[in-house]
């Protein structure tokens, strides 16, 4: 498979199958999709449509029934639960709806977390420094139980930074926070994402928040059904994918 | 595992350290410490309980064993006895016409005396107490001694008052004169058998071959008392019982067939079964806890998984954070069994005034492999299902597998579990028992659980709103709650069931020794003095047995087949050839009813106008005889002898103070033969100045005071009742931890529902009032199963443990149900008031 330089992600006929009390049941239908370095990309999809499998087959997080998934020249789709552990460890971030912070960790630990796991000496320093970031510094003792929602989030956004992954996951990052609060985020997110130079997948219903992406694509029972490109440096949709052009 | 990761190091500490100062992990701690403190004082406390006990009641033979002979024992087993570190001490026993020397030498009062001759350490255990002066004699006060001196001795008081001689005076014993130096005042092995002979006198034992007393065919007993620690004895004892023949006895406390030796066996049992229920409530406070462990911390690890953290990385933190908080609880728990037992000693030290800290070794190891079982076996499948954990799960909703009934999955902990009974008990067959019990007791708990919460659903939908909410949270979490269920009724049965066992033990103890147990019997009443002592019986209104004629005789034959051993000779002869007799004089009696706590267990009582002779024999003595129903046996009555048919064989109560015998004759047979009268009264403080008054003027007539030993035996039943209170309170806390750390296993999934239904508009009383519903109704449910339970399991332990018979318990059904309802609600209820509080809700639902 050839990958050019700044393809980051590319996924060709992807399948994700289950079994559901001895029936087969089909998640993803057969999928393509290229996704560059530091682009910014949104998968859009009302429930059960399988934006979440998608994302956590992207992510190495679960393995396809059929098809492949390379992530930085990587085939994921034939590595085990320990490699794959190791590509996310050098090049995955993630930001979750749930924000999924350890809660007996105090904020900064929380930060300091990935950039540890990827053997950073400087771990402390640059925790602190994200954390400022995101206008926590004065909040970084705190147990997740202590902050608010919003601040769990940024405390989040702050930790899925740095390790400066090439690609950050985020699923529903707004999906349990106010409009104001998610709003807030949201621009941490791309502002930080902008800095950071990361490339950004993110599950949503929000479609202001969709909005933001270079590119969003859409998902309906299991098929890639449209490719958006909302932003001038379009993206070349793949033909052999089912998927259509509005 | 290879070299330990420093990052998993130092996230472990980080975890533990956090986890540990929020209060996450104190049900697991609290499960582990207890578990092994449990074992530590229950193994230390309860083995030192045992050995006081038996110490302190050994003074009732004066030693840790004893080994009676009919003739001198080799000297090898006294120097053996000695290389075992143990202190021991001989005597002779005989008996011997001891003469008060008067003026007329030809008229010296005597009397039949019967002798110890003792070494200067008797009594190794207990104390003899004598009056040396005269002035001790009057006040009624005596002084702790040994053997007395060369050419002294110690005599009864009845002697004094028969041979009318006092302290100073000379008596003459074979050809040897001796000064009376001492009065008796509490042998601490005095025997308590109704016919011995004559009052006792005590001497050196040096001075005995000075009496001439030994001659060849002499009649006597030799005596070797020991004492020392425990394993000295047990070693001593594995070397000399191979060479004990059946001539010899080798004894100690709880080999005699006595009242105390019955209490202290029951009590033994009781307090291993309590610790092993102990024990077994512990492991499961930790399997629930561990089990809830690995629930809370699956987050985490799909979190670590999802940011890159390799199997190994995960297996190293979890395994070093676990690792941690079991030896740092294994600790704590090794202090504070050290200082329960401390405290436990020390409330019972005026019960118990032998007891010490004794070893601490077998404790110490015990507890830390109590410990270490628990945190790996009960652990190992759930930290296993942590560490295994998805990291899918941080996107998709954590399904934790349903715990099934027959799984692979429990035998690390069953095993665990057997291991742990084994140490604790060394016995196989105990702990094997339990196991299976207690896994069918569980399997059919479970089955049971399930049925009631699918009953639930009808019987709630007419109720009332709060309480239909409980019904559906029931049946919704039916699984989870069946778990619930069955660990909630396993400590309420538990509990119970001691309690139950408790309770029967003190009342069959009690009823051993009723407040008008008899403290006097008459011994050698005359014919013409029967009814006097009637007389005075009902006008005192004494509490007394019957008075029973007692004919001395000799079962010589059985079914015409001679026994071989000579009445007179008993002893010596080993029983090499043909039946085995009795070896002595039997006292014999009739009666037209079977006397009170005697039970006929095969054959019929005679009718009174039954004339055909007939005996009624005792199951113990049948046994050994091996005579059956049926059989013939032959006894000689002086020059006179006489058939007799066994037509009963009897079950007798050797615990009750009342005259029993192991042959019951009908009147016919014994009518006719002189009998002296033996009667057993229970003489109160009120009457006994009257009693004194009344015997004086019966001198022929021997009474035989058990005032002591009665009262050894009350307070040796008080001190075994106030051990078993203490380790029942342990218990106690074992089987609260057990509810408290499943209440808190389903806390999570609650917040989230609680969370919901305000979120849905409940209204704070509807939640608190369906949690509280919820649980009352999980702790009534498993009070009743506990019941059920409980009444199989004690019904077993009655009549195959306790030798008691069996009995239904409807007051403890009320209260397992009444208590299991109302603790469980409250703990259920104070487990979440911080989750129905409407901060803790806001907080989780923004």
């Amino acid at each position: 498979m050839n990958i050019t330089v700044e393809t980051l992600l590319k996924v060709t006929q992807l399948t994700k199958t289950v079994k559901v009390e001895h029936k087969k049941l089909t998640i993803l239908q057969p999928i393509d999709l290229e996704v560059k370095a530091a682009e910014t990309l949104a998968i859009v999809g009302s429930s059960g449509s399988g934006k979440t499998t998608l994302l956590s087959l992207l992510a190495g997080l679960d393995l396809p029934s059929s098809g492949q998934v390379y992530l930085k020249n990587q085939p994921l789709h034939q590595f085990n639960e320990e490699q794959r552990s190791e590509i996310r460890a050098k090049h995955v971030g993630f930001i979750f709806q749930q924000f999924l912070l350890i809660n007996s960790l105090t904020a900064l630990e929380n930060v300091m977390l990935p950039a540890e796991l990827a053997n950073k000496s400087d771990a402390k320093a640059l925790a602190l420094q994200l954390l400022e970031d995101v206008g926590l510094s004065d909040r970084s003792d705190h147990f997740p139980s202590q902050l608010s929602g919003g601040e769990q989030q940024r405390v989040a956004i702050a930790r899925a930074f740095i390790a400066k992954p090439d690609v950050l996951f985020a699923d529903e990052p707004t999906g349990n926070l106010d409009s104001k609060t998610g709003e807030h985020i949201a621009d941490l997110l791309f502002n930080l994402n902008k800095q950071f130079g990361t490339t950004l997948i993110l599950v949503t219903h929000d479609q202001k928040l969709a909005a933001r992406c270079q590119r969003q694509i859409e998902m309906e029972a299991g098929h890639l059904i449209s490719n958006i490109s909302t932003l001038a440096n379009s993206v070349e949709i793949n033909k052999s994918s089912n998927a259509k052009v509005i | 595992m290879s070299i330990l990761n420093p990052l998993a190091v130092k996230q472990s500490l980080r975890l533990l350290n956090h986890e540990v100062r929020r209060g996450e992990l104190t049900i697991i701690f609290l499960a582990i410490v207890l578990a092994v403190a449990t074992v530590f004082s229950l193994s230390g406390f309860s083995s030192q309980i045992k050995r006081a006990l038996v110490e302190q009641s050994s003074s009732f033979i004066a030693a840790d064993k004893v080994l009676v002979s009919s003739r001198a024992v080799d000297e090898n087993v006294l120097v053996q006895s000695a290389k075992h570190n143990l202190s021991s001490a001989q005597q002779i026993l005989m008996s011997s016409m001891v003469f008060a020397p008067s003026d007329d030498p030809n008229n010296s009062p005597m009397l039949l005396a019967s002798l110890t001759a003792t070494t200067e350490l008797y009594p190794l255990r207990g104390e003899l107490l004598v009056s040396l002066t005269k002035k001790q004699i009057a006040d009624d006060n005596a002084q702790l001694v040994h053997a007395p001196k060369s050419g002294e001795i110690w005599v009864d008081k009845k002697l004094t008052r028969r041979l009318n001689v006092k302290l100073g005076d000379l008596l003459e014993i074979g050809v040897r004169q001796f000064k009376i130096a001492g009065v008796i005042k509490q042998l601490p092995d005095a025997s308590f058998s109704l016919f011995t002979s004559g009052p006792k006198i005590i001497l050196n034992f040096k001075d005995i071959y000075a009496t001439e007393l030994i001659q060849p065919g002499s009649r006597l007993s030799y005596k070797y008392l020991f004492a020392g620690k425990n394993a000295d004895i047990e070693k001593f004892s594995d070397w000399l019982t191979p060479q004990v023949n059946e001539t010899q006895r080798w004894y100690d406390i709880k080999s005699r067939q006595n009242a105390l030796a019955k209490t202290l066996t029951k009590a033994e049992k009781y307090l291993s079964l309590a610790s092993m229920l102990g024990i077994i409530l512990a492991a499961v406070a930790v399997a629930v806890a561990a089990r809830r462990y690995s629930q809370r911390h699956q987050t985490s690890v799909a979190v670590f998984k999802a940011m890159g953290a390799s199997i190994t990385y995960i297996k190293q933190l979890y395994l070093l954070h676990w690792a941690l908080l079991s030896l740092v609880s294994i600790f704590v728990g090794v202090v504070c069994g050290y200082l329960i037992q401390l405290i436990g000693l020390a409330v019972m030290v005026d019960y118990l005034p032998n007891a010490n800290n004794g070893d601490l070794f077998y404790p110490l190891v015990l507890s830390v492999i109590t410990g270490l079982l628990c945190a790996i076996a009960f652990a190992i499948v759930p930290l296993t299902q942590l560490i295994q954990t998805s990291p899918l799960a941080v996107i998709r909703p954590i399904v934790n597998t349903k715990l099934t009934l027959f799984s692979w999955q429990h035998i690390p902990a069953l095993l665990a579990l057997l291991v742990l009974l084994l140490l604790f008990s060394q016995d196989w067959q105990l702990s094997i028992a339990l196991l299976v019990g207690g896994v069918i007791i569980v399997s059919v708990l479970i089955l049971l659980s399930r049925l009631v919460m699918n009953a639930g659903r009808s019987v709630g939908s007419k109720a009332g709103q709060a309480l239909q909410l409980a019904i559906a949270n029931l049946k919704r979490r039916a699984n989870e709650n069946s778990v619930q269920l069955v660990s909630f009724t396993i400590a309420i049965q538990l509990l119970l069931l001691l309690l139950v066992v408790r309770n029967e033990l003190l009342t069959d103890w009690q009823s051993q020794l009723p407040d008008n147990t008899a403290n006097r019997f008459l011994i050698n009443i005359s014919q013409p003095q029967v009814t006097k002592v009637n007389a005075f019986v009902q006008t005192n209104n004494i509490h007394a047995s019957v008075i029973y004629p007692v004919v001395l005789g000799r079962l010589s034959a059985v079914n015409n087949e001679k026994l071989n051993n000579d009445a007179t000779k008993d002893e010596v002869k080993p029983a090499d050839n043909g039946r085995r007799g009795i070896g002595r004089e039997l006292s014999l009696t009739w009666r037209n009813e079977l006397p009170n706590q005697n039970k006929i267990v095969n054959g019929k009582w005679w009718l009174n106008s039954d004339t055909k002779p007939q005996v009624s024999i005792e199951q113990g003595i049948a046994k050994r005889l091996n005579v059956k129903l049926g059989d013939t046996l032959t006894f000689h009555l002086g020059s006179e002898i006489f058939d007799v048919e066994v037509t009963s064989v009897r079950t007798v109560n050797w615990q009750s103070m009342q005259p029993n015998f192991y042959m019951i004759f009908n009147q016919q047979v014994l009518q006719d033969y002189p009998a002296t009268y033996i009667a057993s009264l229970f003489v109160s403080e009120a009457n006994m100045a009257e009693f004194n008054k009344f015997i004086v003027h019966y001198p022929t007539i021997t009474v035989l005071d058990v005032d002591a030993m009665i009262n050894q035996l009350r307070s040796v039943i008080k001190q075994v009742s106030i051990a078993i209170q203490f380790i029942l309170i342990l218990v106690i806390l074992a089987g609260s931890l057990v509810l408290i750390a499943q209440v808190q296993a389903t806390m999570e999934e609650r917040q989230r529902d609680l969370a919901i239904l305000r979120t849905l508009g409940a209204k704070g009383k509807l939640l608190r009032n369906s949690v509280l519903y919820e649980f009352v109704a999980l702790g009534f449910i498993a009070g009743f199963l506990a019941s059920a339970a409980m009444e199989v399991a004690v019904y077993i332990l009655q009549t195959r443990v306790f030798d008691m018979t069996a009995s239904f318990h409807l007051k403890f059904w009320l209260l397992g149900m009444g208590a299991g309802g109302l603790f469980v609600g409250l703990m259920g209820l104070l487990s979440c008031w911080r989750l129905l509080t409407k901060t803790a809700l806001h907080r989780h639902v923004v």
